[in-house]
């Protein structure tokens, strides 16, 4: 099966279930309306994004330098930095530095990058216990799914999912409360923090004035990984680096209002190296690894502007695309508007060719983004680079036939008329109450998913034609 | 490994090596705050409604006495025997260590094992912000990260003076100081609220991997 139909049939089997479908709804409606509301309290929103859009595009016009200063600062802080050209490097790097330091079990907040690498797969093959510390992510590590949701991993999961999981896989006490699935995970999770050799995180923003790195959170969890193991790897996309603590505010305002609807969340984590020499608690060793795998030739193209992405979901809330799809449909670890983008961006073209156009073009998810990114505007420079990797020629023969008279037809307005007229008489018959269900031979295709509207009985061009003699007779009277 | 770092950057100079890709940014100015506040607004007041927002809960005492029996109350009420807690240099006003030897109530420090067992983390803070009811807390000696994160109850302590306006304060004012403090403590935590998740159904929970409860004792002295 091809990339572009595993797509098709992803998106079939999620439009047919009904509990993801409660779930989407549920989950999109309260992120959008919290975004909304956090945003619409603060009359500044505008210059908000403004300053924000600035501070992202300005670091990304100077990220060698950054990613210099950052490396030097956080050398003088006391840590190391590490490089890594893909995931697989990732990777290794990390299980170096666990058997360097003999680590066997792991704690890891909440990362999308090592999504990415896949490094839970490997640690695990390597015999080394990794547990995600999230809420969301641990409950799907239980359950052997992948996040559907850049911020809210479990979006796809109903409360009842989720209970039945934890009931089964745990014997938690069946219950159809939050809270109490809650506090019976936290009470699982309080050993492994104690007994982690390694913590794991993310990176939200990296300050490259100070060498200090930033994770934004509300459970506590990421807190913990970076806090009580004797070891603290954090691993970051190269382009989450910001030049100064003045950036570093204005996105502070946006990513959480934009997120969740907070104004902050409840932990705004900075990091600045290992513990102190007289300091009681903390990480001894601190790595900062920075993970390249494809964004330094986005950075060379068109594309370029997606880099300035903070990751914040709102334009996967927004979508209509993702409200009805989820996240898993998308089929890599970035879904939603943004993910059309940067998963056939980072992983080749050829790997996610129907994302680009798993969207309406509708532009709701630029209106949300909080630093501005044309995203249809890409996803249309993406078709069209598609079209080009996609040799015409190599097409089926009726799509070249069909296409072929297409162009005839648009050149020719008489074409164009007669073929319009037939198009409205043979829809009118095919349809019943206006719409039709199932289009006829290879058009049929169309209609799998979706009804086909009958044309109307007059055409624009004829509504268009009879409003102008209206109204040129209605200014003859009138003089 | 230093191959991939030179790889990478001279990648990245390659790609910028045609110009700046974008030179509109370079204009806006970033440095100046933009969410607006009120500058009538009484912080105290301010701080108080956006802290009990978040499922904080505050104990306000005009003196040093008001402020140890909030504190007492709050331990006696959890039935506190063991604490993490901050060394008293570090803490807002005297009497804390003094306060917990009288009531028996012992503080705890060491491995992992030992201060897990603790039941309430007592610390002070370096400021508090008002528009959004945070506390600024700076890792450094005699000052634990874990005892405001590890325990199942937070009490910190302040003074109402701590108070700033916004998060864009504590750094736009005195940019050198903050980027010196940055540099020295190895974490500092901007906290608001009690920990929190919403990853079932986007449903608020209160009370995950973090301190289940935050109570803020504030000594006004302003």
């Amino acid at each position: 099966m091809n990339a572009s139909n595993s797509f098709k049939s992803s998106v079939v089997v999620a439009l047919d279930d009904i509990q993801l479908q409660t779930a989407l709804d549920r989950g999109t409606t309260r992120a959008v309306n919290g975004r909304i509301s956090a945003m619409g309290e603060t009359s500044a929103a505008p210059e908000l994004r403004a300053q924000a859009r600035a501070a992202r595009l300005r670091a990304l016009n100077q990220l060698p330098e950054l990613l210099d200063t950052l490396e030097r600062n956080v050398t003088a802080n006391g840590g190391a930095v590490l490089w890594a050209r893909t995931g697989a490097e990732a990777n290794d790097t990390i299980l170096q530095i666990c058997r360097e330091h003999g680590v066997r079990r792991v704690t890891k907040g909440k990362s999308m990058v090592t999504e990415e690498s896949g490094l839970n797969h490997v640690l695990e093959a390597h015999d080394i216990e990794i547990n995600e510390s999230d809420l969301g992510e641990y409950i799907i590590q239980l359950a052997h799914e992948p996040p559907s949701h850049i911020v809210f991993p479990m979006l796809h999961k109903t409360k009842e999912a989720t209970a039945e999981l934890l009931h089964e896989k745990l014997g938690m006490p069946m219950t159809d409360k939050p809270e109490d699935m809650t506090r019976f995970v936290r009470g699982v999770m309080r050993r492994k923090y104690i007994e982690a050799d390694l913590g794991i995180s993310g990176v939200n923003f990296a300050i490259a004035e100070t060498g200090t790195i930033i994770t934004v959170e509300n459970e506590g969890n990421n807190r913990l990984s970076c806090s009580t193991p004797k070891i603290h790897i954090a691993v970051m996309g190269l382009e989450k680096v910001l030049a100064t603590w003045h950036d570093w505010t204005t996105l502070a305002q946006l990513l959480p209002r934009s997120a969740t609807g907070q104004r902050m969340t409840v932990y705004t984590n900075l990091m600045s190296g290992p513990k102190r020499e007289h300091e009681p608690d903390g990480p001894e060793k601190f790595y900062l690894l920075i993970l390249d795998n494809g964004r330094s030739d986005m950075l060379a193209g068109e594309f370029a502007e997606s880099l300035a992405c903070i990751r914040c979901g709102a334009c996967l809330n927004v979508c209509p695309v993702y409200q009805n799809i989820g996240g898993h449909a998308y089929g890599w670890v970035y879904p939603g508007p943004i993910g059309s983008i940067v998963s056939p961006l980072l992983q080749g073209i050829q790997k996610a060719p129907s994302l680009p156009y798993a969207s309406s073009l509708c532009g709701a998810c630029q209106a949300a983004c909080p630093v501005d990114i044309a995203i249809p505007d890409m996803l249309l420079k993406l078709r069209r680079d598609l079209v080009k990797v996609h040799d015409p020629a190599s097409a089926s023969l009726p799509w070249r036939i069909g296409m072929r008279a297409w162009r005839i037809g648009m050149r020719s307005p008489l074409l164009y008329r007669i073929g319009g007229k037939l198009a409205a008489v043979g829809t009118r018959l095919l349809a019943r109450n206006g719409k039709i269900t199932r289009l006829p031979g290879i058009l049929g295709g169309w209609t799998k998913s979706r009804d086909f509207p009958a044309f109307p009985a007059e055409s624009f061009r004829e509504r268009l034609a009879q409003k102008k003699k209206r109204v040129e007779s209605q200014s003859r009277e009138s003089e | 490994m230093t191959a991939a770092r030179t790889e990478i950057l001279s990648k990245l100079r390659r790609a910028l090596a045609a110009g700046t890709p974008f030179p509109q940014a370079e204009t806006v100015d970033t440095s100046r705050p933009v969410v607006p506040i009120n500058p009538d607004e009484n912080l105290l007041a301010r701080f108080c409604s956006e802290v009990e927002r978040v499922r904080g809960i505050i104990h306000l005492a005009d003196s040093t006495d008001a402020a140890l029996a909030a504190l007492r109350s709050v331990l006696h009420s959890n039935d506190v025997t063991r604490t993490m807690c901050w060394d008293a240099p570090h803490l807002p006003f005297d009497g804390v260590t003094n306060l917990l030897a009288t009531q028996g109530i012992e503080i705890i420090a060491g491995t992992n094992e030992v201060v897990e067992t603790a039941q309430a983390g007592i610390t002070g803070c370096d400021w508090a912000i008002a528009a959004t009811g945070t506390l600024v807390l700076s890792s450094g000696p005699g000052r634990s990260r874990m005892a405001s994160l590890l325990p199942p109850i937070h009490v910190a302590l302040m003074r109402s003076s701590q108070l700033i306006p916004r998060l864009e304060d504590w750094v736009a004012s005195r940019y050198a100081d903050r980027l010196q403090q940055i540099r020295t403590s190895s974490n500092i935590t901007f906290i608001t609220g009690s920990s929190r998740t919403s990853d079932i159904e986007m449903q608020p929970v209160f009370g995950v991997h973090g301190p289940l409860q935050i109570h803020i004792v504030i000594l006004k002295d302003v």
